[in-house]
């Protein structure tokens, strides 16, 4: 018993070596962003603290601006990628059908299309159609960073729903739009709310399409931070302060969801 | 074994239909249902296909920003890019620096994740608190990471020299350049994995453990013959994700050294953006993304293709 | 199979794509030396274009708030709606480049370095401004073009022809501010070392800065100089030191561009701009822009930087910077006799090829680089170094920078021998980022003639496919 206890200690030892690897910068990022500029170079932990860093970002209302707008187009790439991607993967799911294989397969592959491959196309594209520079241009784009991951995280919960239960429901006389919502949804929202999050961090933080199609009337917090290493200095309490605000909304979901989050993220969640 | 179809597809005469009694009243609509509910999501994504193809085409002609005018030029810039030393250069590089992101990434994470899957107090209080990093775009926790490792004012640099190590430059010497990288990558990115095994370990059923326990079987015996197998199909999705990303990983290198010091760093994407952005020459760099893309593509096929096969297992099929 | 199927798709969307773009991929490329034909207006009028709208892209950096906090009196004077974005410099030629290869016009009016007029200009991007300048119509009869220094206004004009130098051919852009590179120096470092006078030569400079490592505890040492693998390595202090010496980028022989990056002159000083950063400089040298420069010497870790002269200009300001007040500026140190120029980094305004309202563009140009604004922003903002002599005679401006010991005089001291020192060509950028990537190679211990040879076969190679005469 005596060496589980060592064993269980040593385990504990293990994950506070890594969290202090994992959390040290992020603690390192909360201090800067309470520090002058001018005491940035001073490595001690000992400065006077400041609010002036989080006073400038909010005073102007330009990084609300930038906050509603990545706001606007995460929350509508997922919905969106909720609207397509749900049928999707029930039928990928439940149906067996020519060339299934290959299609689920492309929808992931969209995942890995690197981005400065298409980036410069799509912005000839964009500029011709007018999509640049608009809510729906990110939107848009942005699906192929969310819908593939979406697909396929579905796929697993539908297939794990037991047919019998599909089954049963309909000759119960509901009708098969019945069943989907208020049976199949239930069933599947664990890992609906998790790849939801998982997009969600994905597309809030991206910094390539955001950058090259939007900009002008349409411009994202991850862009805007580097707005902070201005030309005669840079501003890294600033910086650190925008990091940590744009940051909050994801951090305050994980925390709200985080029961689901890792049971949502398990395929088998409904295995018994 | 009380549900038999747990994982399995219809098993039916018509296997496109739901109900097959109704199947016979609308063959066709019912057989190209799925087709019909996929088409919202694929007209979505097939915008992606068309950048595809112009790039495809632009690569087979000497596009660029500093001249009015183009031409087809044939396979001239796939010859001078397999000509190029450099080339090959980057080859190399890309592939350590993806192998050893992603080998250094799935060790730690799966790690962390079992020791995150017990009861003690700092596992349950830190399950949560440790995907943080996550949440940072990557090009922003380069810029912590490179004012935490600056040379005069970083805080990683003074600690070190109190412990007597003087010389040790980071992200500045080629020597360590690589090694910089991948702890920037690692500390954004193990999040990812342990999210996802963890996911895999808290869905594993409790019997089989609690018999391996009574049985006595080692730790690693149960962890090498139980749990590994388990949740290898989640496991693999974080590996197959993690692997293509740091295949073309951009913003962690481009941010903390540019490809420098040199060309230690110059890999595949980093290649491909300084010629298409920094010397304008859309046309030479498309090659560079197109190869790199393709490779993406052969290597996550036969990951899925192994993950379906994993997955099947897993189930006990 | 599944390959197959997806190739096929692929290859569709090809062909029709290239039937598609074929069509459009014929347009004429420019000649040498352009003329614009304007249609004729009747005097000159401020008010003349008022309800027009312009589209402004605008790089992060105190020029661009110097214009944005004075549009309302722009648009009050003129009518004039101006619509503005603001990119930070990281990314803003990315951004600027694949806005002005769409030729739709916008934005009409751009910020821009020197150095992207080279691309810019032979691509067609640009108007040219001669018709415009030269038209009493179109000009404010108190513009003065001839206000503005010869060696700053120079740095926009070029003929496209690559090899020819800086100040040929056509005016590309107006000039809003530019840098020129000196060497500051910390005067409580120097005091506390018992060092009198800045060096003058550049072995003392090596000298000095290897003295005054750790000069202010752990962490800091002699000089700050850029390293970064990009071509914002070279601009400053080395290619000022490197043209100081005499030696050439490229030169034209039997007609062609040849780069003599591998002559002796050449090697010798990156021989000596190697020794001075292995023996003073930053031991994470190829980390450092110009930001952790201006830091470092701002924070007191450097005791020395080889920079731009602004600087000490913003690093100066009380409560700026921890050292502010302790900095100094002197002339770059020369490697052989004779007089002493720099290498200029110019910020300038230029207007797009393809706007529709070009007119009302040139009146914003021609506000903001007025001697009004220039004034105003010399001394109620940051537009420093100012463009216009005139500028540098208001007593205002006078007393600001005399708070910097050293401005006035190193700055009246070599503006004369400063010019752009680079050889015009549109491979600038792939020049001096694989030139940045050697000088990294030699620093990193690689042999500086063998390294040099390489960079110089290497340069020549790419700009053989240059296709502008």
């Amino acid at each position: 018993m005596k060496s589980n206890k060592v064993v269980s200690l040593l385990k504990d030892l293990g994950l506070l070596l890594y969290a202090m690897f994992a959390l040290f910068p992020l603690v390192w990022l909360v201090i800067i962003s309470f520090k002058h500029d001018r005491e940035m170079f001073n490595t001690t932990f000992i400065f006077s603290p400041t609010l002036d860093n989080y006073r400038v970002l909010f005073s102007s209302g330009e990084f609300i601006g930038y906050f509603v707008d990545n706001l606007i187009v995460s929350v509508g790439a997922i919905i969106l990628s909720i609207v397509v991607g749900v049928p999707a993967a029930y039928a990928l799911a439940r149906f067996d059908f020519k060339g299934k294989e290959s299609i689920a397969f492309t929808f992931l592959s969209f995942r890995f299309a690197p981005e400065i491959l298409v980036v410069l196309p799509i912005f000839l594209i964009y500029q011709k159609i007018g999509l640049y520079d608009t809510y729906f241009g990110l939107i848009w784009i942005f699906q192929v960073v969310s819908l593939p991951l979406m697909i396929w995280i579905l796929r697993g919960y539908f297939e794990d729903i037991s047919v019998e239960m599909e089954h049963a429901a309909r000759l119960d006389g509901y009708s098969w739009w019945q069943v989907f919502i208020k049976m199949i949804i239930p069933l599947i929202k664990p890992g609906l709310v998790a790849s939801s999050l998982l997009s969600f961090i994905f597309v809030w933080n991206n910094f390539t399409f955001s950058l090259l199609l939007a900009g002008q009337k349409v411009t994202t917090t991850t862009v805007a931070m580097l707005k902070y290493v201005s030309s005669d200095t840079v501003h890294y309490g600033q910086m650190a302060a925008a990091v940590l605000i744009s940051s909050l909304p994801i951090i305050i979901l994980a925390l709200a969801i985080q029961k689901h989050l890792v049971r949502g993220l398990s395929m088998g969640a409904v295995k018994g | 074994m009380q549900v038999e179809h747990k994982r399995g597809k219809f098993v039916q005469a018509d296997s496109t239909t739901l109900l097959s009694n109704e199947e016979i009243k609308i063959p066709f609509l019912r057989k190209m249902r799925p087709y019909i509910i996929l088409s919202p999501a694929f007209l979505l994504t097939i915008g992606i296909l068309i950048p595809f193809g112009m790039a495809i085409y632009y690569s087979f002609t000497n596009f660029s920003f500093k001249y009015a005018v183009y031409n087809w030029i044939g396979l001239e810039n796939y010859i001078s890019m397999f000509k190029d030393p450099e080339f090959w250069h980057s080859v190399k590089v890309t592939i350590m620096y993806a192998g050893l992101a992603t080998v250094i990434e799935t060790v730690l994470g799966v790690i962390i994740a079992l020791l995150l899957n017990r009861e003690s107090v700092i596992a349950k209080s830190l399950r949560i608190v440790l995907i943080f990093p996550l949440v940072i775009a990557p090009v922003i926790a380069t810029l912590i990471w490179q004012l935490m490792t600056n040379n005069s004012v970083g805080i990683l640099s003074k600690w070190l020299r109190m412990v007597g190590v003087d010389n040790f430059t980071w992200g500045a010497d080629p020597k360590t350049a690589l090694f910089t990288v991948l702890v920037i990558d690692a500390w954004v990115f193990t999040p990812f994995v342990i999210l996802l095994v963890l996911a895999g370990l808290r869905s594993l059923p409790k019997a089989p453990f609690e018999s391996a326990m009574i049985d006595g079987g080692s730790a690693w015996f149960t962890f090498k013959n139980l749990t590994l197998p388990m949740i290898m199909p989640m496991l693999l999705i974080a590996v197959l994700f993690r692997l293509m990303a740091s295949l073309q990983m951009f913003d962690i290198i481009f941010a903390l050294t540019r490809g420098g010091p040199g060309n230690t760093l110059m890999t595949l994407p980093l290649t491909a953006y300084t010629e298409a952005f920094t010397y304008k020459e859309l046309g030479y760099s498309l090659p560079y993304m197109l190869i790199l893309w393709a490779f993406v593509y052969l290597i996550s096929h036969y990951m899925v293709k192994y993950w379906s096969h994993t997955q099947k297992k897993a189930s006990g099929k | 199979m599944l390959l197959r199927k997806f190739l096929a798709i692929i290859i569709s969307l090809v062909v029709g794509i290239v039937f598609s773009a074929c069509s459009n991929s014929t347009q004429s490329s420019g000649s040498s030396v352009e003329k614009t034909e304007l249609k004729k207006l009747d005097g000159f009028d401020w008010k003349r274009f008022k309800g027009e709208e312009i589209n402004v892209m605008l790089n992060q950096h105190p020029y661009a708030e110097a214009i944005i906090k004075r549009l309302p009196e722009f648009e009050k004077l003129t009518g004039i709606k101006v619509k503005y974005s603001v990119t930070p410099e990281e990314s803003y030629f990315d951004k600027l480049t694949t806005a002005l290869n769409a030729k739709n016009g916008n934005p009409d009016v751009f910020m821009t370095g020197s150095y992207q007029l080279w691309e810019y200009a032979p691509a067609g991007y640009i108007q040219e401004l001669d018709p415009f300048v030269n038209d009493k119509n179109r000009t404010s009869s108190d513009y003065d073009i001839n206000d503005f220094f010869e060696g700053v206004l120079n740095a926009d004009k070029w003929d496209l022809v690559p090899g020819h130098k800086v100040g040929t051919g056509n005016l590309w852009a107006i000039p809003l501010g530019f840098e020129i590179n000196v060497l500051h120096y910390n005067k409580r470092a120097f005091e506390q070392a018992g060092i009198k006078n800045p060096p003058k030569t550049f072995d003392e400079l090596i000298e000095i800065a290897t003295k005054l490592n750790g000069w202010n505890g752990e962490g800091s040492y002699g000089i700050a100089i850029r390293g970064t693998r990009s071509w914002a390595t070279i601009h400053p202090g080395y290619m000022t030191s490197f043209s100081n010496h005499g030696a050439k980028d490229f030169e034209i022989e039997n007609g062609k561009l040849v780069s003599k990056l591998n002559s002796s002159k050449s090697v010798e000083i990156t021989k000596k701009f190697v020794e001075l950063i292995k023996k003073a400089g930053p031991k994470d040298w190829s980390n450092y822009t110009w930001y952790q420069v201006s830091s470092d010497l701002g924070a007191g870790k450097a005791a020395m930087a080889y920079d731009a002269d602004n600087f000490s200009f913003y690093n100066n300001k009380e409560g700026a910077s921890k050292e502010a007040g302790n900095l100094a500026v002197a002339p770059p140190p020369a490697t052989k006799d004779g007089d002493v120029g720099s290498n200029m980094w110019v910020w300038s305004i230029a207007m797009n090829k393809s706007s529709q309202k070009k007119d009302a563009a040139w009146l914003f140009m021609q506000y903001f680089t007025s001697k009004e604004h220039m004034i105003w922003g010399a001394t109620q903002a940051n537009v420093v170094d100012p463009v216009r002599k005139s500028v540098w005679e208001n007593q205002g401006f006078k007393e600001r920078i005399s708070k910097i010991e050293g401005y006035e005089e190193t700055f009246k001291s070599i503006i004369d021998n400063s010019t752009i020192k680079f050889t015009p060509q549109p491979e600038f950028f792939n020049t001096t980022t694989e030139w940045a990537a050697a000088l990294q190679d030699i620093v990193n211990g690689a042999d500086a003639q063998e390294r040099l040879n390489q960079l110089a076969n290497d340069i020549n190679k790419r700009v053989e496919r240059l296709r502008v005469k």
